[in-house]
């Protein structure tokens, strides 16, 4: 639930209370007020006629109207005290029972006494406390709707920059080149919260570019050395009468050196594709430069008896040239290195994709993993274990879909080309 | 043939100077940017192997200077950085080639061979070693005016050979010269060894000396005069 929906229930809630409890104590309120209103008009009415009595010794000539009447009878019972009295009448006229209010009291006359009743109907209070709470619910109504319009609209107005910054950042990426620049807002919490990402972000960026620089220069830094360790086996290779014990241990070193420098060259082509913002609208004839590359490395299809079908489409499309040819490249490779002898491989190219199918020797490789830096399925392979986490960098580079799939005993890479 | 060698690692500059001069060049050095300048700008050379991270300056500023000066000094990069667009950046500015460290020697050497043999060619296009006569524009190889009839792969590998000749050449530069850099096979020389042996037949088929000599099958060395 979102927080203002949750505000907005606790605020709705107490406001329709709060309505509530005003309203019924408005009414009572004013229910008080009125008939006490009615009261005193009885009591004056009650003063006129008493005050008449005592002038004149003879009881007034009372013009009764519809809805204030006065009775006169005979009594014998005196009443201490008036009294008043609430009751229901009906009324013939308009055909509906009305509450009265009635006064009762007593006056002597000429030594007779007589029970008086003034009568006053309260048709007229009811009415107008009708009317009263009808505007009452009418106004809560129009509070409630006008709440409800002003919070839609207005609301999402202002959670408009929380919104933006959200998007932003989850677009982020740190191997974007610049650290997220949030603008400043007008209300405090937003621009708090803008100005605590961009603090963020700025050194995680930071820091992370100093691990890319980092990690980029102990690469290069190595190399060096390693081209003196190489320049002096081959400088010991020269020397007269090298023993064959000799020889055997010069090419270890080289071999050492070799897997140490491929290794050092691929991550550093990893970093280099994450970090560089390559683009890829060279025209790329694919179908030529996957024979081409076939034709170069036949002597190593044929070194291990592999039969390679190829079902190869001369097509084009928008890539890039080298990326293409590391991409290639590292899929055939992988394809040698991991057939086993007098094994089967399959190449296919279309517009839509590249195959690359050979046997297995061992069950489906971990699906999750294959494409993970330094996966090997065996721990003594040759391989650096970065060939196919480059080929998948490449492919989410330039936005085509990379899968590996366990098939009938055989390994298959699809690449994508269109998502 | 005159060279300049740029690079600021003293022992690697030791081993190039050493092995380019026995291969009959005549090796000048430079360990930092000023001297590199200065030196290219008293002397003309064949060809300048260029380190790019240098002390004092960028090996890139050195082929800006080469260009706007317009000198043609034929110019090999060998950089720690395999960076896709230093590589780039050094062929647009006019290096003849580009090699990553850490490389082999005889590759350098071949390639140092291939940039003087362009530069230098002056209506004649082919060399004399001994009893081979290359055409290097035909690709085609005699000996003793008997045509060799040689596939690419094994075209390439003799003229390895006769470019490092008298060396001793291991199996893995070998197959590294022919099939790039993820040759990676080391359990599985076996493609070079026929890919040598096939050759040795065809120039003992055409008359030629069995010149190259195979040492413990670990590396080889073709003897010429």
């Amino acid at each position: 639930m979102k927080l203002f929906a949750k505000y907005n229930r606790i605020n709705i809630t107490v406001t329709i209370f709060t309505f509530v409890l005003g309203s019924v104590a408005f009414y009572f309120v004013l229910n008080y007020v009125l008939t006490r209103q009615l009261k005193e008009t009885l009591r004056s009415e009650q003063f006129e006629i008493i005050h008449y009595v005592e002038q004149h010794n003879s009881l007034p000539e009372i013009q009764n109207t519809r809805h204030q009447w006065v009775t006169i009878e005979k009594s014998t019972a005196v009443l201490a005290k008036p009294r008043f009295n609430d009751i229901n009448i009906y009324n013939e006229k308009e055909k509906e029972t009305e509450p009265v209010e009635q006064l009762l009291f007593t006056v002597k006359v000429s030594g007779e006494y007589f029970l008086i009743t003034v009568n006053k109907s309260k048709a007229e209070t009811e009415d107008l406390l009708q009317l009263i709470i009808l505007v009452t619910i009418g106004m809560i109504a129009l509070i409630l709707l006008l709440n409800f319009l002003i919070n839609r609209n207005v609301i999402h107005r202002l959670w408009q920059p929380f919104y933006l910054s959200i998007n932003r950042v989850k677009e982020y990426h740190l191997n974007n080149r610049q650290s997220l620049h949030l603008p400043k807002e007008n209300t405090d919490e937003f621009n708090l919260l803008n100005e605590s990402l961009n603090a963020m972000t700025q050194s995680i960026h930071q820091d992370y570019q100093a691990l890319k620089a980092f990690t980029e220069n102990a690469s290069h830094e190595m190399q060096t050395p390693l081209a003196v360790i190489r320049s002096k086996t081959e400088m010991l290779l020269q020397q007269q009468n090298v023993s064959e014990e000799a020889m055997k241990q010069i090419m270890g070193i080289e071999e050492g050196i070799q897997k140490l420098s491929r290794l050092h060259q691929s991550l550093l082509l990893l970093t280099k594709i994450e970090n560089t913002h390559f683009t890829f609208d060279e025209k790329v004839a694919l179908g030529t430069l996957l024979l081409q590359k076939i034709e170069e490395k036949k002597e190593l299809f044929e070194s291990k008896h592999l039969t390679v079908i190829q079902d190869i489409q001369f097509i084009t499309l928008p890539f890039h040239q080298q990326l293409a040819e590391i991409l290639i490249n590292n899929l055939l490779s992988n394809t040698i290195r991991y057939t086993p002898e007098n094994g089967v491989v399959n190449i296919e190219l279309d517009k839509e994709k590249l195959i690359v199918r050979n046997t297995a020797t061992e069950n489906s490789l971990d699906v999750e993993k294959i494409f993970q830096r330094f996966y090997k399925a065996q721990q003594n392979q040759e391989g650096t274990g970065l060939g196919l986490a480059i080929v998948k960098e490449i492919g989410k580079m330039a936005g085509f879909d990379v899968q590996y799939l366990f098939h009938n005993n055989y390994h298959i890479f699809t690449i994508y080309f269109k998502q | 043939m005159k060279l300049l060698i740029v690079e600021d690692e003293l022992a690697l500059k030791e081993s190039l100077i050493e092995y380019l001069s026995a291969s009959g060049y005549l090796c000048e050095s430079a360990t930092d940017f000023n001297e590199a300048v200065e030196k290219i700008e008293l002397f003309d050379y064949d060809c300048i192997v260029l380190d790019i991270m240098l002390p004092g300056g960028s090996g890139l500023q050195i082929l800006q200077y080469l260009k706007d000066n317009k000198k043609t000094d034929g110019v090999i990069i060998v950089s720690a950085k395999n960076a896709l667009e230093d590589k780039i950046n050094g062929i647009a500015l006019g290096a003849d080639d580009y090699l990553t460290k850490p490389f082999h020697l005889s590759e350098l050497s071949v390639r140092i061979a291939a940039i003087i043999r362009r530069k230098q060619f002056n209506g004649q296009s082919v060399l004399q070693y001994d009893f081979f006569s290359i055409d290097t524009i035909a690709k085609s190889v005699k000996v003793n005016n008997r045509l060799l009839d040689l596939t690419q792969k094994e075209y390439q590998l003799l003229l390895f050979f006769i470019i490092n000749k008298n060396r001793v050449l291991s199996k893995n530069a070998i197959a590294q010269h022919l099939w790039g850099d993820d040759m990676d096979y080391a359990d599985n020389y076996d493609f070079l060894y026929t890919h040598i042996k096939n050759l040795r037949k065809k120039i003992i088929a055409v008359g030629g000396d069995d010149c190259i000599k195979s040492m413990y099958r670990e590396g080889y060395k073709m003897m010429l005069s």
